[in-house]
């Protein structure tokens, strides 16, 4: 039996997409088998970040609605052998698919795979509850301004009255210096206003652009400092207890908050 | 209803009512969470909150609010027209705060000092002083 995860944030444009790319992606890097729900449809993205685009034939409509059988919908990665992505429909729209529809997929999915990993659509209406209703823990993705905190509270709200308790919190695009100065929000701020368990914290950088426009994953970049953010938070799913890494130095504001996690 | 305006905060230092049989026999209603954005308690008689009431989350009671935690949403205490209400926090950073026809907004570019703070009306405004359970330091 496989596990269940919903990536969501309220917000648009946080990063839930390449947070479902990189989680999926390091995951099957592990050798765990994994399959991406684009549930975002008419707005299609998960299969251009994943660079899948030209090989999809059936999506989810056709699954949910009796046209294929789930295995010929499902696109198998390029790079790894255990990852599989299923894709959404660009025609049409999230009335396209219930909620009691995605419970029944996702039941199926869950006994194939080791995760699955659904990308949910930004906002709260009919693709938000379609994407929540077959998870079994949702991953809450935002980035240190004050509306996508805002939204990102919302989402909490909206997920523990549909029973997914304990959402985790991924920190999207920090940039340190300016936390230092005090011109962006910090963890602390964030974690303060969400009062929920952090699950990492990944930094701006320009390489996730680069990745995701050739179609890749930064998460497979060994040198890159987000790429080494989302090993964490892969490492921090599969039951280990990491620190935040640092972004900077050790000495600063991170320094503190480890203390202040009891990781140091 | 009063033209939004800002609420004077004072740093003496006060107490409540002592007589607490006034308000023994109205309703209250207990909350045991937190409150997030878009969560509404809408009440007739007294809210007590123990946990936060978040930005963009929103609290209209009759009578009195309480919030064990952080109160950083709207608030709108004695919502059908009692000046009496009051709004108590542990820590009170309102979007806005409204006491019976009262509309105010928390003062401008003032950092809210720490501890418990309570609101009410005072000569017909909106007052915010800190709170000291028991009267210490009346």
């Amino acid at each position: 039996m496989g596990e269940v995860f919903v990536v969501t944030s309220g917000k648009g444009g946080v990063g839930k997409t390449t947070t479902t790319a990189n989680l999926g992606t390091g995951l099957a890097s592990l050798g765990h088998k994994v399959v991406l729900v684009d549930t975002d449809i008419g707005l299609r993205n998960l299969d251009v970040v994943l660079g899948l685009e030209n090989r999809i034939v059936y999506d989810i409509t056709d699954v949910t609605g009796g046209h294929c059988r789930l295995r010929q919908a499902l696109i198998r990665d390029k790079r790894l052998d255990g990852l599989h992505l299923l894709p959404a429909a660009q025609t049409k729209d999230k009335t396209a698919v219930s909620p009691e529809e995605m419970k029944t997929l996702c039941e199926e999915l869950e006994s194939e795979f080791d995760y699955v990993i659904i990308d949910c659509p930004a906002g709260i209406e009919q693709g938000f509850r379609n994407a929540i209703a077959g998870a079994h823990r949702a991953i809450v993705v935002t980035t240190p301004e004050v509306s996508a905190v805002r939204d990102a509270d919302r989402i909490i709200g909206l997920l523990e009255a549909a029973e997914l308790h304990a959402p985790r919190l991924i920190i999207n695009r920090i940039r340190p210096r300016m936390v230092r100065h005090g011109d962006m929000m910090s963890i602390e701020d964030i974690i303060d206003i969400l009062a929920v368990d952090l699950l990492g914290v990944v930094p701006e950088d320009e390489q996730v652009v680069i990745s995701t426009n050739r179609g890749e994953a930064v998460v497979m970049d060994q040198r890159s400092r987000s790429g080494q953010a989302y090993r964490n938070i892969i490492q921090r799913l599969l039951g280990q207890t990491l620190p935040i890494m640092d972004l900077e130095d050790g000495s600063g504001f991170f320094g503190r908050l480890r203390r202040m996690m009891g990781l140091k | 209803m009063a033209l939004p305006g800002r609420a004077a905060r004072q740093r003496r230092r006060v107490c409540l009512p002592g007589d607490l049989d006034l308000v023994a026999d109205e309703n209250t209603v207990l909350i045991q969470r937190t409150l997030r954005s878009g969560q509404t308690v809408h009440y007739r008689g007294h809210v007590v909150v123990l946990g936060d009431v978040n930005p963009g989350a929103e609290i209209a009671a009759s009578g009195n609010v309480v919030v064990v935690g952080a109160l950083r949403g709207m608030v709108h205490a004695g919502m059908e027209g009692d000046a009496n209400s009051f709004v108590l926090a542990l820590a009170l950073q309102p979007t806005q705060l409204r006491i019976a026809d009262h509309i105010t907004r928390p003062p401008d570019g003032e950092v809210a000092p720490e501890g418990p703070e309570i609101a009410r009306i005072k000569d017909g405004v909106v007052t915010i002083e800190a709170f000291w359970p028991g009267g210490a330091g009346k």
